[in-house]
C-alpha cells in the first residue's frame, strides 16, 4: 500500500527531498502593490532566505479575498536581480549627460532591445559610492542652484507608487527647502483633468462612493475605462452587480470586456465624448427625467447648462458620435430613470485634451438627476496607481499644500509658513509637463526624482531625452536603473513597496497601510529616511522616530486624516472621512446634504475637435492603455517571471478591416509613426478596436508608445492627451 | 441582507440551543455556536452546492444531511460530531481519497491540503485503492505559467468553477466527462494555458487538494 506524502516537519527531518516548504515561515498582512483599487493581502515570506513565497487575499473592503494576477503573482520584481543596492555616482568620463543604453539613445523607429535594461550598458557609466558621499553631493549640488538661481531653478517629481508619509515629506522637502512649489507627480498624466473638474463642480477631487456600492445602484455608466485589465478585482465587484441587475452602460471606443456584462454597449468615435452626454442630458431635460428638487436645492448654472445641451439634439449627437439616435434616446432614458445611478471613468475621458470638459459633463450627469450622496449613486473616478487618492491628498500638487489647501491663499500660506517654520513660495509651481518643458528651456536646472520614470511616462519621449539631458543635475531615488535613471548624476537606492511601512489611500478613499515583508536589498534604505537625509544636508532638519510620527504629523495638518491614526487604521483601514474611528469604518458615502463648495456648481461643455487630427500621412487614430499583466512603464512587472512570461511583447491593435486594407495580418511587424517619432512592433488583429483607431499599450521601453504620442494638454487640468494622436502604419517586410 | 424581517427559527445543534433566521443553513448555525463542521466544498464566501458531503450531520432521519445546503427546521435535533457522523465521515474521506496521488502538489509546497487534513484527522495513512492513480491516468495540465492542474487529486468540488464564474466572473472554468472521466475543464476544453483564462489565481486559492496549485510557489521553493 502506498502512503500518501505529508509535509510535516518529520518528513523534513528524514531529509526527504520532496519537502520544499522551509520549516519557518513568516506571515505579514499586507497589500498589493499595484493599481487603485488597494487589495488586502498577505504575503507568505521565508524569513531565513529573505524571499517572498506566495500570497493569499484577505478580506479587506476592497476586494473580500479576491486578487488578479498581479496581486497573485507580481510580487516578485522586488527580489530581482537587477535591484540597486548600492548608491552610484556619474564618472567624469560620463558627461555631458545622455542616454547610456540603446534603448533610450536611439530616436529612430528602429526596434530596440526588448524586456529589461542591459546593466552592463550602463553601470559603466556609474561608480559605487558611500552613502555619504552621495547624499552630500546629491544636497549640496541641489543647494548650490538654489543658492545661485533661486528655488523656481528647482523641481521634483514625487510618485503616486509611494506611501502617503513619504508624498507627504517629499513635497515639504520641496517646499520648505528647495523653496518652491515645482512638485508634481504622475496623477497629472492620470486624473488630473478629473480632479480640476471636481474641485470646481463640488469642492472635492475624490470619489463620493466607493466602487462596491454598485451593488445598490439602479444604473451604472462604466467609460472610458477597461476594469476587467485595469482594476481587476473592482470590475468583479460590477459583474456581481451586474449578473443581479444592476444595468450597466459601457462607453469606449475599445471594446472593453465589462461589455459582455452591460445593458447596452454604446461605441463612440474617439473625442467624441463631449457631444454624447449632452446628448444624454438633452434627452433626459426634454424628457423632464431629471430631479428639479435636488437641482433647486443643491445646484447652480442649471440654466446656463440647459441652454447648452438644447443644441444636442439626439440627431447632431448621432452625426457627431457615430452612434444612432435611438440609442443615445435609450441611454438617456435609461440613466434619467433610475432611482439610483453612479458613474465610473477612466483614463478614456480624462486622458484628452479636453479631459476636464468630459468629466463637467459626467459631474453634471450626476447633478440634474440627483445621483450623488445617497446608496447606489456617486461619481466614482477609478484610480490608478495604488496611492494616487493619496499622493494627491498628501499634497505632490504645486497648486495646493495638503488636503488641497491653495497655495494661492495668504493665509494658507500663513498657516503652513507657522506648520513648518520657514517662509513658502507664494507661486504656484509648475505641473510634470510643464517642468519637462522648463528644463528644456534651461529655466528649470535641477531635479529630485522619486519613483518617477518619466522617460517612458511622459508623451513626445524625444522631447523628454532632450529635457533630461539638459538638466544641470538630477538625483534619481528608485529600486531599478529605469530609463530615467541614465540622465542621473546620482542614483540612490530606494525600498521597493515589500520593504517599508507606511499608508496607501485606495480609490475608494480607505486609508490602509502597508507592511514589510521582506528586508530591503544591500545598501538599499528607506525612502523617507533618503528624503529627510537630504533635507538634513541641505540645511533643514527633518527628523522622525518612525513613519508614524510622520503621518501624524501629515493628519494634523489636514481636515479629512486629522482622526486618523496607525492605531485606529489598525489590520484593514478605515475610509475618509471617519469622524470617530473608534465606532466607525469611516464613510463610504459622501456629501448627502451639502458639497464641500456648497451647492454643486455645472460648467457647460461645448464639443472640441482633439489637438490632432488624422490626415493622409497619419490617418489613424491612436490610443494608448494598459494590459492586465503590465504596470506603466513596466520597471517592475518586466522584471516578475509570471507577467512577463503571460505578456512578453509590445503590440499594436488593429481592427481587421482596417488591417485587410493595410495588407496586415497577425503577428506582422509593422512600423507606426507620427508627427513626433515612429516605434516598429507586431501587430494583433482583434475587432475590439474601433474602425479606424488602433491602440498600443505603454508599458514595452523596445516599442514605447510615448514616443508617439502627442504632449499638446489640456488647458485646466494640464494632462496630455494620450488617447488620441494622429498615426501612419507601415506593413515591414521581415522582422526588422 | 434582509435578517431583519426574516422568521427566528429554534434548534439544537449538538444539544445547545441556537436561534437562527428562517433560511440560515445548519452549517452556519454550527458556526454561531462555533461547532466547525468540516467541509472541502464550501466557503462562506461562495453559494452552497453540497457536493462533498463532508459536512454531514444526522438530523434524525434516514440519511444524513449535507449542512452546507440544508436550511434550520424549527425543533430540529442536529448531531454534528456524533460516533455515527464520524464514521460517514470517515467513509467519505476515504471514498473521496481513492486514487489520491502519492504527492499532492499543495502539501508539498504550501502544506495546506484540506482532504488530506482529514485523512490525519481520520487516521487514514494509505492511499485507499492506490493502484487507481498508477500512471496518473486523469492526467495533468502544466500549461500555464502560474497554475499547475493535476486531474488525479481533483475530487470535482466545483470550488474552481464557482471561483471562476461566480466571483471573479471570468466564466473560463467547467465541467467535461461522464462517471470517471469526468474532470474540470476550461472553455471548451482547452489546456489551461492556450485558454481564455486571465490567471487570477482564484481557482487556485480556493482549491482545496493538490488540483490546482500555485506553479510560482514551487518554482520559487525548489530553486533553492
Amino acid at each position: 500500500m502506498k502512503a500518501f506524502f505529508l509535509n510535516d516537519i518529520k518528513a523534513q527531518d528524514s531529509g526527504s527531498a520532496t519537502a520544499v516548504r522551509p520549516a519557518k515561515v513568516k506571515e505579514v498582512d499586507s497589500l498589493c502593490p499595484y493599481c487603485g483599487v488597494g487589495c488586502a493581502l498577505t504575503f507568505v515570506v521565508d524569513e531565513d532566505k529573505n524571499r517572498i513565497l506566495y500570497t493569499r487575499g484577505r478580506d479587506g473592503a476592497p476586494n473580500a479575498e479576491r486578487l488578479c494576477v498581479k496581486g497573485r503573482y507580481g510580487f516578485d520584481y522586488a527580489m530581482h536581480e537587477q535591484r540597486l543596492t548600492q548608491p552610484l555616482i556619474r564618472k567624469a568620463g560620463s558627461y555631458p549627460k545622455g542616454p547610456l543604453s540603446s534603448a533610450a539613445k536611439d530616436s529612430t523607429g528602429a526596434r530596440k532591445p526588448g524586456g529589461r535594461v542591459d546593466y552592463n550598458e550602463l553601470m559603466p557609466h556609474f561608480r559605487e559610492a558611500g552613502w555619504d558621499e552621495a547624499l552630500d553631493l546629491a544636497a549640496s549640488r541641489l543647494k548650490q542652484i538654489r543658492d545661485t538661481h533661486g528655488g523656481g531653478a528647482l523641481a521634483g517629481f514625487g510618485s503616486a507608487k509611494g506611501s502617503n508619509e513619504e508624498a507627504y515629506l517629499f513635497q515639504k522637502l520641496v517646499r520648505v527647502v528647495f523653496g518652491t512649489n515645482n512638485v508634481d507627480h504622475c496623477t497629472r498624466l492620470c486624473h488630473a483633468s478629473s480632479v480640476a473638474a471636481l474641485l470646481e463642480g463640488i469642492g472635492s477631487g475624490a470619489v463620493t462612493n466607493v466602487v462596491r456600492d454598485i451593488e445598490n445602484a439602479e444604473v451604472a455608466i462604466v467609460t472610458g475605462c477597461n476594469p476587467t485589465e485595469n482594476h481587476p478585482v473592482a470590475a468583479t465587484f460590477m459583474k456581481d452587480a451586474a449578473t443581479k441587475g444592476t444595468k450597466l452602460i459601457v462607453i469606449n471606443p475599445r471594446r472593453p470586456q465589462i461589455a459582455d456584462f452591460a445593458e447596452m454597449y454604446l461605441r463612440p468615435k474617439p473625442g467624441s465624448d463631449v457631444a454624447l452626454y449632452n446628448g444624454m442630458m438633452h434627452v433626459m431635460i426634454t424628457e423632464n427625467l431629471i430631479d428639479r428638487d435636488f437641482i433647486a436645492k443643491r445646484v447652480e448654472g442649471f440654466d446656463a447648462l440647459k441652454k447648452v445641451v438644447a443644441e444636442y439634439t439626439p440627431d447632431r449627437v448621432a452625426k457627431l458620435t457615430g452612434l444612432s439616435a435611438a440609442d443615445i434616446i435609450r441611454a438617456g432614458r435609461l440613466f434619467g430613470s433610475a432611482k439610483a445611478a453612479m458613474i465610473f471613468w477612466g483614463m478614456g475621458i480624462s486622458q484628452q485634451t479636453f479631459g476636464t470638459d468630459n468629466a463637467r459633463c459626467l459631474i453634471a450627469l450626476a447633478m440634474i438627476t440627483g445621483n450623488v450622496g445617497r446608496p447606489g449613486t456617486g461619481l466614482h473616478p477609478l484610480r490608478g496607481q495604488n496611492n494616487v487618492q493619496g499622493a494627491s491628498d498628501s499634497g505632490l500638487i504645486p497648486m495646493v499644500y495638503p488636503d488641497y489647501q491653495s497655495v494661492k491663499d495668504p493665509r494658507i500660506q500663513e498657516k503652513f509658513e507657522k506648520y513648518w517654520g520657514v517662509k513658502l513660495s507664494p507661486q504656484v509651481g509648475l505641473t510634470v509637463t510643464e517642468i519637462m518643458h522648463a528644463a528644456l528651456k534651461g529655466s528649470v536646472k535641477g531635479m529630485y526624482m522619486m519613483g518617477e520614470n518619466p522617460f517612458l511616462s511622459d508623451p513626445d519621449i524625444n522631447k523628454v531625452r532632450k529635457a533630461l539631458s539638459a538638466l544641470e543635475f538630477l538625483v534619481v531615488q528608485d529600486i531599478f536603473f529605469t530609463e530615467t535613471a541614465e540622465f542621473a548624476d546620482v542614483i540612490l537606492p530606494a525600498s521597493s513597496f515589500m520593504e517599508k511601512t507606511g499608508t496607501y489611500t485606495n480609490t475608494d478613499r480607505r486609508v490602509q497601510i502597508g507592511r514589510p515583508a521582506l528586508q530591503p536589498p544591500g545598501e538599499a534604505r528607506q525612502d523617507w529616511e533618503l528624503i529627510c537625509e537630504i533635507s538634513n544636508r541641505m540645511g533643514f532638519p527633518m527628523k522622525y522616530d518612525s513613519v508614524e510620527q510622520v503621518f501624524d504629523e501629515f493628519a494634523a495638518c489636514t481636515n479629512e486624516y486629522k482622526t486618523l491614526n496607525y492605531q485606529n487604521l489598525g489590520a484593514f483601514g478605515k475610509w475618509y472621512p471617519c469622524a470617530d474611528p473608534k465606532t466607525s469604518q469611516g464613510e463610504m458615502i459622501v456629501f448627502g446634504d451639502t458639497f464641500p463648495s456648497g451647492k454643486a456648481k455645472l460648467v457647460p461643455a461645448q464639443v472640441t475637435e482633439p489637438d490632432e487630427l488624422p490626415s493622409n500621412e497619419y490617418p489613424y487614430v491612436l490610443n494608448t492603455g494598459r494590459v492586465l499583466e503590465h504596470w506603466h512603464t513596466g520597471s517592475m512587472t518586466r522584471r516578475s517571471r509570471a507577467l512577463d512570461t503571460i505578456e512578453p511583447e509590445a503590440f499594436v491593435e488593429v481592427h481587421p478591416l482596417d488591417a485587410k486594407v493595410l495588407g496586415l495580418s497577425e503577428g506582422d511587424w509593422v512600423k507606426v509613426k507620427s508627427r513626433r517619432g515612429e516605434i516598429t512592433l507586431k501587430v494583433r488583429v482583434h475587432d475590439r478596436t474601433i474602425q479606424g483607431s488602433v491602440f498600443i499599450p505603454m508599458h514595452f521601453r523596445e516599442a514605447a508608445a510615448n514616443v508617439l504620442t502627442n504632449p499638446a494638454i489640456d488647458p485646466i487640468g494640464k494632462i496630455p492627451g494620450f488617447k488620441f494622436c494622429a498615426v501612419g502604419l507601415t506593413r515591414l517586410g521581415s522582422r526588422p | 441582507m434582509a435578517d431583519d424581517n426574516r422568521k427566528l427559527i429554534n434548534l439544537t445543534i449538538d444539544g445547545k440551543p441556537v436561534q437562527v433566521p428562517e433560511g440560515t443553513s445548519i452549517w452556519d448555525a454550527a458556526r454561531r455556536l462555533g461547532i466547525d463542521i468540516p467541509v472541502l466544498c464550501h466557503s462562506p464566501r461562495m453559494r452552497p452546492v453540497g457536493v462533498c458531503r463532508m459536512c454531514v450531520v444526522d438530523i434524525g432521519q434516514r440519511t444524513m444531511a449535507a449542512s452546507c445546503v440544508r436550511p434550520c427546521e424549527e425543533g430540529m435535533k442536529v448531531e454534528a460530531s456524533s460516533a455515527k457522523v464520524d464514521q460517514h465521515r470517515k467513509m467519505l474521506t476515504s471514498l473521496l481519497l481513492s486514487d489520491y496521488p502519492e504527492y499532492s502538489a499543495r502539501e508539498m509546497s504550501t502544506s495546506n491540503d484540506q482532504l488530506l487534513a482529514l485523512a490525519k484527522k481520520y487516521a487514514i495513512q494509505d492511499i485507499p485503492f492506490a493502484d487507481g492513480a498508477t500512471g496518473m491516468p486523469r492526467g495533468t495540465d502544466m500549461s500555464s505559467p502560474v497554475i499547475a492542474v493535476d486531474h488525479q487529486a481533483c475530487i470535482l468540488c466545483d470550488k474552481c468553477i464557482r471561483g471562476c464564474d461566480e466571483l471573479q466572473h471570468n466564466d473560463v472554468i467547467t465541467r467535461t466527462g461522464k462517471g470517471y472521466t469526468a474532470r474540470i475543464a476550461f472553455d471548451l476544453n482547452n489546456p489551461m494555458g492556450e485558454s481564455t483564462c486571465v490567471a487570477c489565481g482564484e481557482c487556485m486559492a480556493v482549491c482545496p487538494t493538490g488540483a490546482l496549485t500555485n506553479k510560482s510557489v514551487f518554482a520559487e521553493m525548489q530553486v533553492r
